[in-house]
């Protein structure tokens, strides 16, 4: 296909604002798919998403359309992951893109994601055609929701296409604004090859499967290719396009969008961002943008059946092949036992991932609560990457602690605006702006602690607003806080599994409130078990549990001897599957609830 | 089907082959428990067997009873008599007078019992009569253990015992008259009993001549009733044990086990024989023995105890062997229920002096030293240490 008969686009759009039904309706109305074969939100690839409402990315389509000139164009649709997680992998899908339909919802209006993707694209100079959907609904505004998007967005309006997706209505409209709008792809297809990975998955017959987006030159079969990034070298085995399957072609060439199969065994060596050239007539350089992404939240995962640890490394094996942000490395916890300390770009990254190893390789799991990665100067000037408390030095070898810290923007109703503003402070943020988007809309901008925001940000934001505030981030980098560890002693000796790090303003009230929550979970015990919380030797919180008072059954009917004992045999075992730190016997329930309910100790 | 029911009628055979001779291999005393398995209808806390009584049953059941004692007689030596015996239900009292004078007079015939022995029948409030009373004394029968749980009517009503205060009133005075050593059984941790409720009850019993309180929390265990549907609101146990072992002393009630207390020389002979590891011959449907180092049980049902009965003799479903460690452990654990406790040269000369070190090395390393009393003869658990026993206990077992 011609270059100038090609139109590559994309769509931007918040959670629920309805893309992945526009995306249907697109592939209906240009007969890529047959209705026969149409069910619901065909581009989520994933049964998860399709469950959940939510599209994490849908897959990329190459649909042929008609327009009202006569001529037959190529659309290529991809998608931009509809979460913050991924803000990397949305600036990536962008770059294979002309153009961008900014979809935004008739009844919601414009919220912090669309806004900091429509500022991406425009930013990579993306040409954006406003849509807003769901006009049908009742509750639509679509007038107030175009004077937003002008006020907010900043784009001009004149043009906007009222559309249904749900209905049918404006999808011709759009079509055909996109072949008008959006500029057809440059590059040169004589030049040496320059294609971009904006995306790879792993299949089990294939290997990995890259989608590209070819820049300069052209790819073929039997053509060896080169990775500018990783350095690595393969033959290319097929090429393709996406129809939405996999539908093989001759070549691929610049301002086309498809795939490249080519032995390549794991995801890891086919980085998102990392540009495709020839082996024998390379390019000079490679694209621009790339960067390898790194996993800022992290959290335990472990297997509920111990015996279970050999099919969880199997399954996270399994998993990084499709998915190389991920990364794990095999941990202990005195509490669970052998499990792995997993990596993850953000917190719903993180819930997929759990979700995903437990519905596609069958793997019951617990999660410890997420944390950060710190950054610890020690006195002697040594710099340690502390992922656990138990990594932090003494207290007194401690010369900085470095946290990472985002710039978090959110959409407030004016209403709300107290609340979130609190939650912020709570959070240790620090106030940047406020800015009024609208008489009863406001955009407060917070940098804040990334180690805070993933505690429980998301859900007391929801509950405090109702669900009417919307956020985005941006990693900022670390920042110097005076945080603190604070230890758990119990009965005097110290549980590593209850330590915890946070702010030195902050240590006394979540000291307690891990104390109270382990009073709790530790039964009674012989002795009166004293449970402290420190900081450095210093012990800032104390309870006790009280010492048994009454552990006596005494029945023993005619002489039934044996049940007697098998009972207290019974007992004698559970306490073996216990912890014991010194003379105390903690269950294992204990240290899951603590585990589990470390976030919820502020409320 | 067939094949089943005769390999099971072989292994019924077989097993009470070897505890009759291992009942013929003792000499010295033994102890007798006979179960009676009838009840008017089951209480709902109850996970004992039992099945309602019917005239014929009853019958029918005794001379089963009588098969199964000629069957261990035959393997009895010379030397051992029955030192206790003991009568435990169900309700033993839904056998009528005459009844009872039939199988005391068979016992008298056919187990060797000692002049001096302790003869005990569990009697309930309901059904138990002055003609009982009679041919018990008659029997020999020394003492009555009788099934009170409480001198309160709400407490009665919300147990569904088929009795009332009153007549467990009247049960204890006719037996105290009678002669008998009355022990009264009484329970704490019922819904909506109080300190104040609970003393009472202590205080009738006490009042009316028991010389001896049998002790119990109500728990709902596997296979009763409640179990599928606990009840709430029970009161938490603590409070009306502890005060009971404040209490009962004073009054010359000296606690000599976990859940017993009595006058001087009161104590259950009988019981007493349990937490000593002495031999015990166990008759009837779903009665337990223990005869030499094997702890065993009978056939549970009816059916099943009356085809095994005719076919063999006996009527054992099942020998659990205790012996070395476990034997030892299970005997630390036994007499620590008692005041008299562990004496050390006794359970070194039986158990060996490894097994007494280490039990007692665990007891003092991980026990609170209040709870434990320590003398250069023994050890034994404290009021305190009684009260935590289970935790005590499974250090050890």
């Amino acid at each position: 296909m011609e270059q100038q008969y090609i139109r590559n686009f994309c769509i931007i759009a918040h959670i629920d604002h309805g893309k992945s039904t526009l995306a249907d309706r697109l592939l209906e109305s240009t007969s890529t798919i047959g209705l026969r074969d149409m069910k619901q939100q065909i581009l989520d690839s994933l049964d998860l998403e399709r469950e959940r409402g939510i599209t994490i990315k849908l897959v990329p389509v190459k649909m042929n359309y008609t327009a009202k000139d006569g001529r037959e164009y190529v659309l290529n649709l991809i998608d931009t992951p509809g979460h913050v997680d991924f803000g990397y992998e949305v600036s990536r899908s962008l770059a294979a893109c002309e153009g961008a339909l900014l979809v935004v919802d008739a009844t919601q209006g414009v919220e912090a994601q669309t806004l900091a993707n429509a500022y991406m694209a425009v930013e990579q100079g993306l040409e954006i055609i406003p849509v807003i959907n769901k006009i049908d609904l009742p509750s639509s505004r679509p007038d107030y929701v175009i004077r937003e998007i002008e006020d907010v967005v900043g784009l001009d309006c004149d043009h906007v296409i009222l559309a249904s997706a749900k209905e049918g209505k404006g999808i011709d409209d759009i079509l055909e604004r996109v072949v008008e709008k959006v500029p057809a792809p440059l590059g040169d297809r004589e030049a040496p090859l320059q294609a971009m990975i904006f995306d790879s998955v792993y299949d089990n017959y294939k290997g990995v499967i890259c989608y590209i987006r070819v820049v300069n030159g052209r790819i073929r079969a039997g053509q060896t290719i080169r990775f500018m990034a990783t350095g690595g070298v393969f033959p290319v085995e097929e090429v393709g396009v996406f129809r939405p399957g996999f539908q093989p072609c001759d070549e691929l060439a610049a301002g086309e969008v498809g795939y490249v199969v080519s032995n390549i065994k794991t995801v890891a060596e086919a980085h998102t961002g990392d540009t495709i050239t020839d082996n024998g007539r390379p390019a000079a350089s490679p694209l621009p943008g790339y960067r390898k992404v790194k996993p800022v939240v992290f959290c335990g995962f472990y297997p509920v059946e111990r015996d279970d640890y050999p099919q969880l490394r199997d399954a996270l094996e399994k998993l990084t092949l499709n998915d190389s942000s991920i990364n794990f490395e095999p941990e202990t916890s005195v509490a669970l036992g052998f499990g792995f300390r997993c990596g993850f770009l953000g917190l719903l990254h993180m819930d997929v991932s759990k979700e995903r190893l437990r519905r596609e390789f069958g793997v019951e799991l617990v999660a410890t609560a997420p944390n950060v990665v710190y950054e610890v100067v020690t006195k002697d000037g040594g710099l340690i990457e502390a992922h656990r408390p138990s990594d932090f030095p003494e207290i007194g070898e401690i010369q900085e602690v470095r946290e990472p810290v985002i710039k978090i923007s959110l959409f407030v109703p004016t209403e709300y605006v107290g609340k979130v503003m609190k939650l912020c402070q709570d959070k240790r943020g620090t106030y940047i702006s406020m800015d009024y988007l609208a008489p009863d809309r406001v955009r407060l901008m917070y940098e804040l602690p990334l180690a805070e925001f993933i505690i429980d940000f998301h859900d007391k934001l929801k509950s405090q607003t109702r669900g009417y505030a919307s956020l985005d981030y941006e990693f900022t980098g670390l920042k110097a806080a005076d945080l603190v560890r604070v230890d758990v002693l119990v009965s005097g000796e110290a549980a590593d599994a209850f330590s915890f790090i946070c702010h030195r303003d902050s240590a006394y009230h979540r000291g307690q409130a891990a104390v109270r929550k382990l009073k709790e979970l530790i039964p009674s015990q012989l002795f009166e078990v004293p449970i402290q919380a420190s900081v450095g030797k210093k012990v800032i919180v104390r309870q006790n549990v009280k010492a048994l008072r009454k552990d006596v059954l005494a029945k023993c009917y005619g002489g039934d001897i044996t049940r007697k004992r098998k009972l207290l045999e019974k007992q004698k075992e559970g306490k073996k599957r216990m912890k014991q730190i010194g003379k105390v016997s903690i269950p294992q329930e204990a240290f899951l609830a603590f585990l589990q309910v470390e976030e919820d100790e502020e409320k | 089907m067939r094949s089943s029911r005769w390999k099971r009628m072989k292994k019924n055979n077989f097993l009470s082959d070897e505890i009759g001779s291992s009942l013929g291999s003792i000499s010295g005393p033994f102890s007798v428990y006979i179960h009676i398995p009838f009840c008017l209808r089951k209480c709902p806390y109850c996970s004992f067997f039992s099945v309602p009584a019917t005239p014929g049953g009853c019958e029918k059941y005794l001379d089963l009873l009588k098969k199964e004692i000629l069957f261990y007689r035959a393997f009895l030596g010379k030397e051992s008599e029955a030192s206790t015996l003991y009568f435990g239900g169900g309700t033993p009292t839904l056998l009528t007078p005459e009844q009872w004078e039939g199988l005391l007079a068979f016992c008298g015939e056919n187990i060797p019992i000692s002049p001096s022995a302790e003869i005990t029948v569990e009697a309930n409030p309901e059904s138990f009569t002055e003609r009982h009373a009679a041919v018990w004394r008659n029997g020999r029968v020394s003492r009555v253990s009788i099934g009170v749980q409480s001198f309160i009517d709400g407490d009665l009503l919300w147990l569904e015992r088929p009795h009332n205060a009153s007549k467990a009133c009247d049960a204890v005075l006719t037996a105290v008259r009678e002669g008998f050593s009355v022990s009264a059984d009484l329970m704490f941790g019922l819904r909506n009993q109080t300190l104040r409720s609970w003393a009472s009850s202590v205080k009738i019993a006490l009042e009316l001549g028991v010389e001896h309180i049998s002790l119990y929390q109500l728990t709902i265990d596997e296979g009763c009733r409640w179990n599928s549907s606990p009840p709430s609101g029970m009161a938490d146990g603590y409070p009306f044990y502890r005060w009971s072992q404040w209490f009962l002393p004073r009054k010359g009630f000296s606690q000599y086990e976990i859940a017993s207390f009595s006058l001087p020389g009161r104590h259950s002979r009988h019981n007493t024989a349990y937490w000593r590891r002495n031999p015990v011959l166990g008759l009837g449907a779903g009665g337990w023995g223990f005869l030499g180092e094997k702890r065993y049980r009978n056939e549970g049902s009816l059916e099943e105890y009356a085809s095994s009965v005719r076919s063999c003799g006996g009527s054992v479903a099942g020998i659990e062997p205790v012996s070395g460690e476990k034997a030892a452990r299970e005997a630390a654990v036994l007499l620590l229920r008692t005041k008299w406790g562990i004496s050390f040269d006794a359970f070194s000369h039986k158990y060996g002096q490894a097994m007494l070190d280490t039990i007692r090395d665990t007891l003092r390393r991980e026990a609170p030293c209040d709870c434990l009393s320590e003398t250069s003869a023994g050890l034994s658990l404290t009021p305190k240490g009684m009260r935590v026993a289970n935790a005590l206990w499974s250090l050890i077992v």
